[in-house]
């Protein structure tokens, strides 16, 4: 007979499974999986290929509970979503003042893709513009473009718990393509704001955009910051603690593109899109969702995934500043204790 | 709300499809609207007391848990030939009884999420006011989902050592999966013990209510599996015990 050990593991992932909160995830799942809207993004051949139907929603609690629901094994590039973790590594790197001096945190209001600098400092707007995200990026440290690659790699592995690999077609294109942030990185080296090795920077750049993800990891990587930069299942320490607070804030000001300021509002959870599909939203101390599904809104942000989140904010209280009772309560959906969602 | 109510043994041979079927219809019968998953995918059998032939049950459990059916239809009506009428109903999904398909399952396994996500799918898509699982005997990842998704537990036992036994294994898994209710049914008794004593002490032992107490029956043997006890005889003792316990599902 198995010990009490293997005897709660099993229990408990078998009530992961018939958790009301899962339930609650299949629902939702089955609701907005009928919805049609959105186009997936096409810019590069290999973002076309993904099919529309794909959608996974998973969450993970900050003490490494997993709900998954729908298509939490299918990878695609993480996007813009690494720019939030990337200007982490800077800060690591260079420390707080440093990297605000090369890059604002002051949302901008334009596409992600604009080309503007602060007209008095010459510093882009904030991380997760294009811009920005390419002058953190060139702040990487290593002793060259491999080891500047390799620990950006590491450090997506200490958030998800597993190795990644690069979609070397969709890096292909994006650097074949890549003008706009070509002309942006000159116009930066220009003001001082990057160095000068451009062609390493930007290969860097596309690079961290073609990391291989699922919404699992994008899960994995939110609760990671939800539990103060600690893998809740690995319990690896992913983010020095000092500077969690630096990534969730411009998280909520400027992760959801031009969208940022009607989601810091409506939602009220720090969230990073990308055009590949992917959301990640970060409820501090509780929990870490991430999703999947590739048809986007005209702002670039998941169709499905914002739904996603607006209908936990809203089922669970999980607006920042919701100081209202919810209509659920999380824990007890969790736990299952009281909760009958037949 | 609907009520999931799993029947459960951990040794085979101690009546459980034949109890599951009787409760079902007796519930049925009184206007309900019940359905019954046979979840022993190794060895099922259910399928036969409801004289459901496996030529014309093209889709079962099985095709359900590869994706290439939803599980309302792999739900048969097993009601109409009982005579359940009015607002009752009762289905059936039966699992699959080609040597080809239990090997696959065996062999591949299967995401025991699909079987969550089934259960409540059929509930929703039939209406279900009461969901019967009959289980595998012993101990499986079926089991333990379906513990641990019920309103009430069934188990059933022979007044016998090694049933005791197994039945306190299988308490002690039950109680880890929080169930919330949990029912004992006596099965197999000797005409020769005291029925009484029997219950009180079975009571004692495990601090669970004894919902039911069913006699050795050689009416029940006659029959073997080839119908519905309760339908065939609703006069006979045995078919009132199958009311009381019913009745504690129910009304509790």
């Amino acid at each position: 007979m198995a010990d009490i050990g293997d005897l709660q593991s099993l229990a408990s992932s078998i009530t992961a499974v018939t958790s009301p909160f899962r339930n609650y995830l299949t629902e939702l799942h089955g609701q907005f999986q009928a919805i049609n809207d959105g186009d997936v993004a096409d810019y590069i051949p290999e973002l076309a290929l993904a099919k529309p139907e794909w959608f996974g929603i998973c969450v993970v609690t900050s003490d490494g509970q997993v709900f998954e629901v729908g298509d939490c094994d299918q990878l695609f590039t993480i996007q813009s979503i690494s720019k939030a973790f990337v200007f982490g590594l800077a800060l690591e790197d260079h420390g707080r003042d440093y990297v605000n001096s090369k890059v604002s945190v002051e949302p901008t209001g334009e596409a992600f893709n604009a080309i503007v600098l602060d007209e008095v400092t010459n510093r882009p707007y904030n991380p997760m513009v294009n811009a920005g995200a390419i002058a953190t990026t060139d702040l990487i440290q290593g002793s060259s473009s491999t080891e500047r690659l390799k620990r950006m790699l590491d450090m997506f592995k200490r958030y998800t718990g597993r190795d990644h690999d690069i979609n070397v077609p969709v890096f292909l294109s994006e650097k074949a393509t890549g003008y706009r942030n070509r002309a942006m990185s000159y116009l930066m080296l220009n003001f001082g704001m990057v160095g000068d090795k451009i062609d390493e920077t930007l290969d860097l750049y596309f690079q961290q955009c073609s990391i291989m993800v699922n919404a699992r990891d994008l899960a994995m990587m939110s609760a990671t910051l939800a539990n103060g930069g600690i893998n809740p299942v690995t319990k690896e320490r992913a983010i020095d603690e000092r500077y969690v607070q630096d990534v969730v804030s411009v998280m909520l000001t400027c992760g959801m593109y031009d969208a940022s300021g009607e989601w810091a509002y409506r939602v009220g959870m720090p969230a990073k899109s990308g055009v590949g599909g992917g959301i990640l939203a970060v409820v501090p101390n509780q929990l870490g969702i991430g999703t999947f599904s590739p048809p986007l809104d005209a702002k670039g942000n998941s169709v499905r995934g914002i739904k996603v989140c607006e209908a936990l904010a809203k089922d669970f209280g999980l607006h920042l500043f919701n100081a209202a009772k919810p209509e659920r309560e999380l824990q007890a959906w969790i736990d299952g204790n009281d909760v009958d969602s037949w | 709300m609907p009520k999931v109510v799993s029947i459960h043994s951990y040794r085979g041979g101690t009546g459980k499809s034949n109890f599951t079927a009787n409760l079902a219809t007796t519930i049925a019968l009184q206007g309900n609207r019940v359905g019954i998953v046979d979840t022993d995918v190794p060895s099922p059998g259910i399928h036969n007391l409801f004289s459901l032939e496996p030529e014309h049950t093209h889709k079962t459990l099985n095709n359900y848990l590869w994706g290439e059916t939803s599980i309302e239809d792999a739900a048969y009506d097993v009601g109409e030939k009982l005579g359940v009428a009015g607002d009752g109903q009762l289905y059936l999904v039966p699992s699959s009884v080609k040597a080809d398909d239990i090997a696959r399952i065996l062999k591949d396994g299967y995401d025991v999420r699909l079987m969550n996500d089934g259960f409540r799918r059929l509930v929703k898509a039939l209406n279900l006011d009461y969901l019967f699982i009959d289980t595998h005997p012993g101990l499986s990842k079926e089991t333990f989902l379906s513990i641990a998704i019920s309103h009430v537990l069934i188990l059933i036992l022979r007044p016998d050592k090694q049933d005791y036994q197994g039945t306190a294994v299988t308490m002690d898994v039950a109680r880890q999966l929080k169930v919330r209710k949990m029912l004992l049914a006596i099965n197999k008794v000797y005409s020769s013990l005291n029925v009484d004593a029997l219950k009180q002490k079975v009571e004692e032992t495990y601090g669970e209510a004894v919902a039911g107490l069913f006699p050795l029956s050689e009416d029940i043997v006659q029959l073997a599996s080839e119908g519905v006890f309760c339908v065939n005889y609703p006069e006979h003792p045995i078919s009132q015990e199958f009311r009381n316990v019913a009745q504690q599902i129910v009304g509790g």
